[in-house]
This record gives structure tokens, C-alpha cells and sequence, in this order.
């Protein structure tokens, strides 16, 4: 019995020791930083730039924290809500105004001043005419054609649909070829995913969530109705429905001809391992090539941060041209929210990234305010509605306006 | 005829209940790119590479070693304080014992969701956010393991104890020698269960620490699950990694439940 | 006797002290946040006394939660504990390969939730294996996979818990049948009892306390389900349960003293229905 608990005591006196061993040199400033980058093909490059600015900067340094997609934003809400948020973080483009909006970051827009002309995608940065975020790493969604089934489907090798009367017409074409083969990757009711591969076509049409002043919504629209009903045949005829991830599977295997991804399905091919003939283009809208939606992933201070200055000169170094062109070559990012490092030939030089390039100056990014999150929910709610449970539609959008309404006129 | 029956029956249920672990083993052994299909599934590729480069890209040796530590010493500690706690919950009374049994009732009812954010500000207030000691002192006592021993102890007919304590025996000696024999097979299991929830807890290590140097192999394995893709290979790799030392945890244990004791003799 | 008393105390300390520590504080703060309209990292809030608890009790997003909670726990609990006690006795003698068999039981509950609910997700859409054993069975499972409908999805995740579960259950009734004293056996034969008689007349009764153990955690467990479903469905197609109501309300949507409020509203109902198994079990009819 003695020996456990002298056993218990040592090990809980060692622990106690070895937990307080926080205090940090002062004179020298720690910048917090949490991010989510954590693939090992792309870490030792986040841990580079974070080096090359110790080195550039004497005096400060950089405590990079790993945080996992599927559980980091948890992290970051639990660490703002009990005041012991890091001094940068990263945060995606939807979550931004949630944290903008609970005045949990610091305003950077007198800091950054003119330089906001140089950058893509400030929108879901700015709150009440304020900048807190800086627009880091853009994604865009563009659509993914097997080229080989095109071509098995009776089509030149050189086409390419640009409208929604060609993109259903080559839809069902490679759906017709075989039993297994499907012509378009249609999402499944997935949270955080469906919206977006619906959206492009939405704002295509020239629809629109909110009016411009912001005072109601227009999503029950005539416009908005062909989109729905655009999609909603496309997906019932000749649809795979399956999650996002299942779908680039299946595009990857040669079973669906046609879906809607981001630069991530490029990187896949391009490490190689799969036998596949593509080509990407722009999201065709009702006659002519349309928008596409875009989200990414943004750096932010927070308010609570003793060192902001330091923070922010930081997000500036992560951003400056030379380091996002760095890093989006070794992660095969399509778009660098940088203008001239997204105008740099690697990627308007590249077959592929160029159309990444190309779209994202025909995207739009939502106007996103702290109820995007719940406007996203509405959106998907009547999709899945419509396309799985065959609600009629234009009630389904009229109440979608009605409950986006409801959002505004609650506070 | 029974008994081929019986084995007939026992293989059918091995099969259904390792068949998901097996697939889990056999995408480990896949090639590091491509995406996963039947075609892959089944085909002769077998190859080891992603073993090789869990251990040398990355840090799971430093995860591995982080996780058995606590592991080790959270078990420990459940083994010593749910069987004084279960005991004293048993057999006692004192002050408050109701609402200390509640207690740990009620500590189990609540969603994690719910208490995390003050847990996490307390953490951080005693100084042991990204320590072990966050990893190990708010878990050193399971409630479940309290219960599991108290409902145990319940079972057992107290007449040793009492011949124990005529003879003069003292309260820790009763306790520890015997007692604690008595309760071998549920401590077994009670082990088991607290190594094991232990070696797979992932929201806990991921809130309440944040550098790689105190990260366990739940949060390292969490990793491999990408924004857009899973590193399928990768993932299983781990998680099959991941069961053996559980494994080996579970054959050592599992003899003092067959083994157990015979505890006829002390029951009248 | 004091002495007796201060002793008792004394070993309970390490819970006493874990919980003042580490678990009341959070505890009572979380119910304090309930009778609140506290928003994550909004710093100033109002008491709203039972608002909350009243907008809960005709939110249908949240009623419907509970029902498809009630359908899991329902539906699994009984599997489960059967399943569990029938592994047990098949072995509990010794054979040649009982450890085989019993780490093989076993195995499942050994790999953690969110990799299994990963590797079933996969398994159970369309092309997976359980997907294919369904339609070679002739079950016509659904055209987009057993986890992307309504019909299905709850249930497919239900028999994952329950394949993954059983093993852990099992091993518990295990050191409940080893704490069975051999004698009484011995003397049910001497008075020529079946093998039926000895497993109703003693092994069913004496294994009450186990099993108790074993239905309190799990329904416990059981209404608080929620990894599996925030991996595979994240509650979409009839799936979302309490637990990821209130996961969902709090940490998605912020609404913190709301989603506390739900919380201590599901504590209530685990908390009544732990009372009347406690009760059931002590009835001795139930056997």
C-alpha cells in the first residue's frame, strides 16, 4: 500500500512540476498562431515561412498550434469564449462574421490601408465597414469533365459546354453509355456541402439571396426557380447522388462524367496513382459561362492579443506574394488571394489552374454578415427538400425568403 | 454434433465482428495514393510503405509514447481510486455519501458538449493547459469505474471483512488484502475499459492541449482527415497500429477474469 | 462510529476531490448558462428564468431529436444486452480457442468510434460491402447508399453501435458469471436441475447486478449518442439525436444557454429513467 502511494505521489509531484514550466523568457514576444494546415506534405512549409519571419524578426516568435478540420473550429470558439484566444488565427471564410460580428477581432483596415487593392476577397472579411480579416488561401469550385467519356459519348475531344443547354445535353449523352456510368455528381443532403454546388448555378441565373439594401430576401425569384429547377432535373435524370467525397471518387474511377470541384481534386490527380483523361472549364450559367462560389481561408487577430502589431505584420508576411506563391505551389492552391502571386504564369500558365484564375474573377462570394451561417442552413434545408423529398418548389424558395426575413427582422 | 453447432456459430460471429477490422487492415496496406476501390480492395497490391513512413515523416513515436504514458497512468490511477471509492460507496457511510454516489451518476449524464467550456477555462486558470497534467488529473477517478466496482462490491457478501476486522485487522489491510482480491475480475475490466477509453479519447486531448510534443495518437490520427479527403491509407495504418497495444492490454487482463478467483468459497 | 465514518470519507476523497476540483464547477455552470440567453463570445447576457426550457418544449427540431434518440436507445439497449450475455455464456467455459474467440468479440469495441463510424460510413454506401450483402440478400437497400436515407440511415447506425458494443458488454458479463459461486451449480444437480432450470433459477438472478451496471451505462451512453452520427450523417436524413441537437445549437449555431437548457432537459429524462431501471431491478419479478 505505501509503495502506491508513494508511487501516486511522485508521479502527481512530477506532473505538477512539469506543468508549470510555462513561464516564457521575457523581452521576446510569442505569437500564437492556430492553423490548420497539418498534411505532411505541406507543414514543413508553413513551418518555414513561420522561421524565415523569426529570422527576420528578432525578438518574435512564432507557436504554431495544429487544429484538425473536422473538431478545430470547436477549439477556436471554446479559446474566444474564455478569453484565451491565440493572437492569429485562421478561420474560414463562412465562419469570419460570427467572429466579426461578437466584436472578438481586432480591426485591420486602418493597418492595411491602400494595400486592399493588391488582394482577392475581402467581402467575408469586412463587418459594419471594418476589415478583421485578411483573405489568405481563395477556393473556387469549377466542373470536372471526363474526357474520355466525352469523347466514348460522340463528342469532339476539343469541347467544352459553356452553357446549361450544352451541360445537360452532354450530361445525359455520357449517361447514356452505359448502366454504371452516371452524367453528373449530385450532392447528397451533406451539411456545409450542398449549397455550394448549388449556389453557381443560382447565381448564374442572375439570382440573388438578399436585395441589395439587405432589407428582404430575393430567393423566391423567377431566376432562382430555373436554376432550382435547372439543377433539380439534372440531378433526378441523370444524377449520382452520393457525398462529396464519394463523388470525386467516382469521378476519379470513371463512373460519373460530370461534377463540381475545387483545386483539392487537382492536387489528388496530380500526386498521381489515377488514369484519367479530364479537362475543367467555368461553371456554365443559362447562356454563357457563369459565376461560381468561393470561399477560403482568411487570418485574423484577436481583439484579446497583447502584440497586434506583431500579429498582424506577421499575417502580412504569410500573405506577401513571394510566400503565398510558395506555398500554393507545394499545396497546389489554385487561389492565392494575392493578386499579383494569382496572376503569376504558374498558374495562368497551367491548363487547369488558369481556369481556377479565370473563375474566381467570375465569382461571387455570398454577402456573408453573422447569419450566414444560418441563411446556409435554410438554403440547404429547402434543397433537400426539393430534390430528395420532391417538395414544390416555389413554395419551397417562397419559404425560404420568408425564413431568411425572419433572420433580419428578429433583432 | 452440439458442439460442431456451437463452432459453426462461434466462426460465423468471428467473422462478422472482425470483417470491418479487417478491411480497416487491408486499406493500411494500400498504396499511398490513388482512391479507394473494390478493384484496389481486392487486387495483390500489398505493400508496407505506409508503416515505413508513419514512423519516419511525422511524429507518431512521440504520439505513441505521450498516449501510452498517460494511458499507463490513468489506468493506475482508476485501478487505486474508483476501487477506494467504489469500496467506501459500498460498504460506508459518511457524509454526503448519497450525493457523492449522484455525483458521479450525474457527472456521466451531462453531454461533454456542455461542460467543456469552463472545463477548458479551469484548465487553463490551474496552469495545465497543453500538460500532462491536463490529460491525466481531471480523469484519474472514471465515474463509470466508480459505479462499476460500487455495483461489485455490492454483490459480495461482507462476512470476511467482518471476521477480518474481529481479528483486528486495520481498515487499509482489510481494503488491500481482502478486498481487492475479491474484486480481480472487475478490476480487470475496469482496466481495460480505462486504457481503452483512455487510448481512443480524442476531444478532451484536443481541446485541452495544443503543441505536437504533448499530442496523443488519437489527435495525431485525427490529422489524416483532410477538409476535402480522407488519408484513407494513412488512417487505417494508424488506427490498426492503434489496436495492438490495446490488444496485448486486453489478453493480459482478460486472464484475471478467466482465471478470476474462486469466490464460491467465501460465499455462504 | 465516527472513526468508521472519517475513513469512509477518506477513501472516497479522490472522487470528492476530482469532482470540487474539475467537475462541479462546470456543472453548475452550464446549468446556471440554461436559465440564460448566453451566445458564445458575446460577453453580456440576460437571465431569462424557464424561457429557454419552454421554447425547447415546442421546438421541433428538437422534439424530433428526441424521438429519433428514443428510437436508438429503444432499439438498442435490449440488442445489445442480449447479444452481449449470449457471447458471454458461448465463452464463458473453457475450449480449445476461447481467447480467439473472446479477443475477437472484443475487437471491435478496441478501435476508436470515429475510425470505425469512417470505415462503416464507407461500407455502407453504395458499392460497400454491407451495402452489396443487402442487395445480394435481396433486401433492396436504397438507391444512394444505406447512410443517404431517411429509411435507413438511423437503423444502419444503430447496428454499427450495437456490432461494436457487444463485445465490451460482453466481457462485463463475463466477470458477472465468474463471480457465481460453483457450489450452487453443484447443488442445483445434486437436486436435478436442467441446464434451462440452472440458468433461470441462478445464473439470471445472480447476474442482476451486472446486468443493471451494464443497462444504466448503457442507456446512459446510448441517449447521449453522437460521434457516430456527427461522422457519418452530421444528423442529416432523420439522424440528428439529442446530443447533436445541442452540439449543433451551441457550438455550430452559438446558442449556448439554449443548447444548456436541452442538455439539463435530457439530464432529467436519463436521470428519471436511470430511477425506474434502478427500481425494476430490485423487483425480483423481473426474472
Amino acid at each position: 500500500m505505501k509503495k502506491y502511494i508513494t508511487y501516486t505521489v511522485i508521479v502527481l509531484t512530477a506532473l505538477m512540476a512539469l506543468s508549470c514550466d510555462g513561464d516564457r523568457s521575457s523581452g521576446e514576444i510569442t505569437l500564437e498562431w492556430w492553423q490548420f494546415w497539418t498534411d505532411p506534405a505541406i507543414k514543413p512549409t508553413i513551418e518555414k515561412i513561420a522561421a524565415d519571419f523569426e529570422s527576420a524578426n528578432p525578438g518574435i516568435k512564432v507557436n504554431i498550434t495544429d487544429l484538425t478540420w473536422a473538431n478545430g473550429r470547436e477549439k477556436i470558439v471554446l479559446a474566444f469564449s474564455s478569453g484565451t484566444a491565440p493572437d492569429i488565427v485562421e478561420l474560414g471564410s463562412d465562419w469570419v462574421p460570427q467572429f466579426s460580428s461578437a466584436d472578438q477581432l481586432a480591426a485591420i483596415g486602418k493597418s492595411v490601408g491602400a494595400d486592399t487593392s493588391q488582394y482577392f476577397g475581402w467581402s467575408p472579411g469586412i463587418y459594419e465597414n471594418e476589415i478583421y480579416a485578411f483573405p489568405w488561401i481563395l477556393g473556387t469550385r469549377v466542373l470536372y469533365i471526363n474526357r474520355s467519356l466525352l469523347i466514348q459519348a460522340g463528342y469532339d475531344q476539343n469541347f467544352v459546354p459553356f452553357n446549361w443547354e450544352q451541360l445537360t445535353e452532354c450530361c445525359y449523352k455520357i449517361d447514356s453509355i452505359g448502366k454504371d456510368i452516371h452524367g453528373f455528381g449530385s450532392n447528397a443532403a451533406e451539411k456545409h456541402r450542398l449549397y455550394k454546388k448549388f449556389l453557381p448555378f443560382f447565381w448564374s441565373s442572375g439570382a440573388k439571396i438578399l436585395s441589395d439594401d439587405g432589407s428582404f430576401s430575393t430567393i423566391a425569384s423567377d431566376k432562382a426557380y430555373e436554376a432550382l429547377k435547372f439543377y433539380k432535373e439534372l440531378s433526378d435524370s441523370v444524377g449520382l447522388i452520393d457525398t462529396q467525397r464519394r463523388l470525386e471518387d467516382a469521378f476519379l474511377d470513371g463512373s460519373v462524367g460530370v461534377i463540381i470541384s475545387g483545386d483539392w481534386l487537382l492536387k489528388r490527380i496530380c500526386n498521381g496513382g489515377h488514369d484519367i483523361d479530364f479537362i475543367t472549364t467555368i461553371i456554365p450559367g443559362p447562356k454563357y459561362p457563369g459565376r461560381s462560389f468561393v470561399g477560403g481561408e482568411y487570418l485574423a487577430v484577436s481583439k484579446q492579443s497583447q502584440h497586434k502589431a506583431e500579429a498582424l505584420k506577421f499575417i502580412r508576411y504569410l500573405t506577401n506574394r513571394e510566400n503565398q506563391l510558395l506555398f500554393c505551389k507545394e499545396n497546389f492552391s489554385a487561389n492565392p488571394s494575392h493578386k499579383k502571386a494569382a496572376a503569376d504564369s504558374f498558374f495562368t500558365g497551367d491548363v487547369n489552374l488558369q481556369v481556377f484564375y479565370k473563375q474566381l474573377n467570375l465569382s461571387r462570394m455570398p454577402k456573408i454578415d453573422e447569419h450566414w451561417p444560418e441563411i446556409e442552413e435554410i438554403i440547404e434545408i429547402t434543397l433537400e427538400d426539393v430534390l430528395f423529398n420532391d417538395a414544390p418548389m416555389a413554395e419551397a424558395l417562397y419559404q425560404a425568403k420568408l425564413d431568411i426575413e425572419k433572420l433580419y427582422s428578429a433583432k | 454434433m452440439v458442439r460442431a453447432i456451437k463452432y459453426i456459430l462461434l466462426v460465423f460471429i468471428l467473422l462478422v465482428m472482425v470483417f470491418p477490422l479487417f478491411w480497416m487492415f487491408r486499406v493500411s496496406l494500400l498504396p499511398a495514393v490513388g482512391s479507394l476501390s473494390f478493384d484496389q480492395f481486392l487486387s495483390s497490391i500489398y505493400t508496407f510503405e505506409i508503416y515505413y513512413d508513419i514512423f519516419t515523416t511525422g511524429k507518431m513515436t512521440v504520439y505513441l509514447l505521450n498516449s501510452a504514458l498517460v494511458g499507463i497512468t490513468v489506468t493506475g490511477g482508476n485501478i487505486l481510486f474508483c476501487f477506494m471509492v467504489g469500496y467506501a460507496l459500498s460498504r460506508y457511510r459518511f457524509i454526503g455519501k448519497n450525493f457523492w454516489f449522484y455525483s458521479v451518476v450525474f457527472v456521466l449524464m451531462i453531454p461533454v458538449h456542455i461542460i467543456i467550456i469552463p472545463l477548458y477555462l479551469l484548465i487553463h486558470k490551474l496552469g495545465l493547459y497543453d500538460t500532462y497534467g491536463a490529460l491525466i488529473l481531471p480523469f484519474l477517478v472514471n465515474p463509470i469505474g466508480v459505479f462499476l466496482i460500487k455495483q461489485y462490491i455490492d454483490t459480495l457478501p461482507n462476512s470476511m471483512e467482518e471476521a477480518a476486522r474481529i481479528d483486528g485487522a486495520g481498515e487499509l489491510k482489510i481494503l488491500f488484502q481482502i478486498v481487492m482480491p475479491l474484486c480481480k475480475p472487475a478490476l480487470a475490466v475496469l482496466a481495460i475499459q480505462v486504457f481503452l477509453t483512455n487510448w481512443n479519447s480524442f476531444l478532451f486531448p484536443f481541446i485541452l492541449t495544443g503543441s505536437e510534443s504533448m499530442r496523443t495518437l488519437p489527435v495525431g490520427l485525427a490529422l489524416y482527415q483532410g477538409h476535402q479527403a480522407i488519408d484513407w491509407p494513412h488512417l487505417m495504418a494508424g488506427s490498426t497500429l492503434a489496436v495492438i497495444p490495446v490488444l496485448l492490454i486486453f489478453l493480459l487482463f482478460q486472464r484475471q477474469i478467466v482465471s478470476g478467483i474462486t469466490s464460491g468459497a467465501i460465499k455462504q | 462510529m465516527t472513526a468508521r465514518r472519517i475513513i469512509g470519507l477518506l477513501f472516497a476523497s479522490p472522487w470528492i476531490i476530482t469532482f470540487i476540483i474539475f467537475w462541479f464547477f462546470p456543472l453548475l455552470y452550464s446549468l446556471y448558462l440554461g436559465f440564460t440567453d448566453y451566445r458564445l463570445m458575446q460577453p453580456s447576457y440576460n437571465w431569462v428564468g424557464l424561457n429557454n426550457f419552454s421554447a425547447l418544449l415546442s421546438d421541433q427540431s428538437f422534439l424530433q431529436s428526441l424521438k429519433n434518440t428514443l428510437i436508438f436507445v429503444v432499439g438498442t439497449i435490449p440488442v445489445t444486452t442480449a447479444t452481449a450475455l449470449i457471447l458471454a455464456l458461448l465463452v464463458e467455459k473453457n475450449f480449445p480457442g476461447r481467447t480467439l474467440f473472446r479477443s475477437g468479440f472484443f475487437m471491435p469495441s478496441i478501435t476508436s468510434m470515429v475510425v470505425i463510424a469512417l470505415v462503416f460510413t464507407n461500407l455502407y454506401s453504395r458499392g460497400g460491402y454491407i451495402y452489396l450483402l443487402a442487395k445480394i440478400l435481396g433486401l433492396s437497400p436504397p438507391e444512394n447508399g444505406l447512410l443517404l436515407s431517411d429509411s435507413t440511415a438511423l437503423y444502419s447506425i444503430m447496428a454499427m453501435d450495437i456490432w461494436m458494443s457487444v463485445g465490451y458488454y460482453m466481457l462485463l458479463f463475463l466477470a458477472g458469471l465468474k463471480s457465481i459461486p460453483k457450489e450452487l451449480y453443484e447443488a442445483a444437480e445434486v437436486a436435478g436441475a436442467g441446464t434451462w432450470r440452472k440458468f433461470r433459477s441462478i445464473t439470471l438472478p445472480l447476474l442482476k447486478p451486472v446486468a443493471l451496471f451494464i443497462v444504466v451505462i448503457n442507456t446512459i451512453k446510448s441517449f447521449q449518442v453522437f460521434v457516430e452520427i456527427f461522422v457519418m450523417t452530421k444528423g442529416k436524413y432523420g439522424t440528428s439525436t439529442a446530443v447533436f441537437f445541442i452540439y449543433n445549437t451551441g457550438l455550430e449555431y452559438f446558442e449556448f444557454g439554449y443548447a444548456s437548457a436541452a442538455a439539463y432537459i435530457l439530464f432529467v429524462i436519463i436521470a428519471l429513467i436511470s430511477l425506474v431501471q434502478f427500481r425494476l431491478f430490485r423487483q425480483r419479478s423481473l426474472w
